[in-house]
């Protein structure tokens, strides 16, 4: 079709305006439809998952290597203080043996339910996904393993994050210290509950403690199981305080190099039971409709 | 929009348009936004470099500014948008965002080409590093504003002065390739 000159002009300088609108229009789209969004970016993670893996591999036989080199250099200190330490630790072995024992003879003396193991999944970290607005990792798993949405993921010391996003061949783990994540613990020593929420440095606050009962510096923290997924007494790391009246958590997991997760399912471990006369919330999309006694009847008036 | 395209170097000399040599032709023209495809990959992936994730929005901008200074046509509007949706998928941030910013970079340097492609290396430094601030700023705020809450201004900070640092560096490698890559398969 023969255009004009000045029609084709027109429409070039139409261009860039229209795909800023349509730029809008994709920020608008992914606030609005953010499933669709993490499939699209979820499905490109996969597929270069594979890649990921061959770019992390040389890293961390590096950094094995590296981390062997220095370990031949302080072979003897190293020595010195394992043997001391293997001695403490042989006293502590002998006082946790007798403890278990008795712990094994007061639960079977009162009928003690045990906890069911939690089913796990362990994976390499391939992709550090953490931006300049969030804190998060990019795990490869086996195709077969089932890894659900809101699985925890520990590292070898300590809780690391939760489990946001779950493609074929990869999850997305969001980080502790990540901004969005707020999770509940207990602080063990003082016994208090508060909230430990990140901020996207690499130490998160302690909010919502009690006035009254505040943090002690250097007490651990343990989440406390106040939501379904997650258990109670996982270590989290320890109080410490940046500045007077500010406290924050030092986590016990390494989260500025994390190599290897496990992913623990927890989803079903411990569910309420009904209460009776607990109001059932309605599904989505219908309204709750009310026992008969407080609906209104049109032919009397508020009082019969 | 009309692009000036400047007398070809040897009136009446040209080259046989057979498929080898549009193939060539099609290469050449296509490496400012394979760079910046490129870019976009490798700094996503598991480097650990430090600053890595200020790192990827700084060179892209750079490279975006550059080319739409100086031949917008190997670095259309319509590449750019598609640069930008690669870019947002690659990077785990508020969506649609990074492609935004792209585009007002690229508005911006297509706009001002005329004097910006004229003036001296620092002053066109200078401008790229206000045109930056401005960016930077923006893309606080829409994150701010898409995350209901403020998100930390230093990375943000980091990431312009990263920009800037790293223009020069862009710049000449700019110049190479337009000079030994690009130039030769100037059509005519």
């Amino acid at each position: 079709m023969p255009v004009s000159i000045q029609f084709r002009q027109a429409l070039g300088k139409l261009v860039l305006p229209a795909l800023i609108l349509v730029a809008c229009g994709v920020i608008l789209l992914g606030k609005a439809d953010r499933p669709l969004i993490e499939k699209l970016r979820m499905q490109t993670a996969d597929l270069l998952a594979p890649a990921y893996g061959l770019v992390a591999w040389p890293q961390a036989k590096l950094r094995w290597l590296s981390g062997n080199l220095q370990d031949i250099r302080n072979l003897e200190a190293e020595n010195i203080r394992l043997r001391a330490e293997n001695v403490s630790l042989r006293h502590w072995y002998d006082v946790a043996a007798a403890l278990a024992d008795e712990n094994a003879a007061l639960k079977s003396n009162l009928h003690w339910i045990p906890d069911n193991a939690p089913a796990f999944v362990t994976g390499r970290v391939v992709r550090d996904t953490s931006g300049l607005y969030a804190r998060a990792v990019l795990l490869a798993i086996n195709p077969d393993t089932a890894v659900r949405k809101g699985g925890i993921a520990l590292d070898g010391s300590g809780l690391v994050g939760r489990v946001t996003e779950v493609g074929k061949r990869s999850v997305r783990v969001l980080l502790i210290t990540d901004s969005s994540s707020r999770l509940p613990v207990t602080l063990e020593s003082s016994h208090a509950a508060a909230i430990m929420a990140g901020d996207n440095t690499a130490l998160p606050r302690i909010i919502f403690y009690p006035q009254d009962n505040v943090p002690i510096e250097g007490e651990r923290v343990v989440t406390n199981g106040e939501i379904e997924s997650l258990p109670a007494g996982l270590p989290v790391g320890h109080v410490h305080y940046l500045r007077p009246g500010q406290p924050v958590v030092v986590p016990a997991a390494a989260l500025d190099h994390i190599d290897i997760l496990r992913i623990f399912d927890y989803e079903d471990s411990v569910s309420p039971p009904d209460a009776p006369g607990r109001v059932p919330l309605p599904n989505v999309g219908r309204t709750m409709s009310l026992p008969s006694q407080f609906q209104s009847h049109p032919d009397q008036g508020l009082h019969g | 929009m009309k692009t000036f395209t400047p007398p070809p170097i040897r009136p009446g000399i040209h080259p046989r348009s057979g498929l080898g040599y549009r193939i060539d032709h099609g290469m050449r023209s296509s490496v400012p936004c394979l760079f910046v495809f490129f870019v976009a990959l490798v700094l996503s992936a598991p480097l650990n470099l430090p600053g890595q994730v200020e790192l990827m929005p700084a060179v892209i901008m750079a490279t975006v500014f550059l080319w739409s200074v100086f031949v917008p046509v190997f670095m259309p509007s319509i590449a750019v948008f598609m640069l930008g949706i690669w870019v947002d998928i690659l990077s785990f941030g508020p969506v649609g965002v990074m492609l935004l910013m792209m585009l007002i970079v690229h508005g911006i340097a297509l706009s001002g080409r005329y004097t910006l492609a004229r003036v001296n290396f620092f002053v066109l430094w200078f401008v790229f590093g206000v045109v930056m601030v401005g960016i930077t700023a923006l893309q606080w705020v829409l994150c701010s504003a898409l995350a209901l809450h403020i998100v930390e201004f230093l990375p943000f900070v980091f990431e312009t002065v990263l920009a800037f640092g790293s223009f020069p560096v862009l710049y000449t490698g700019f110049v190479w390739t337009y000079r030994f890559v690009v130039n030769n398969a100037d059509p005519s």
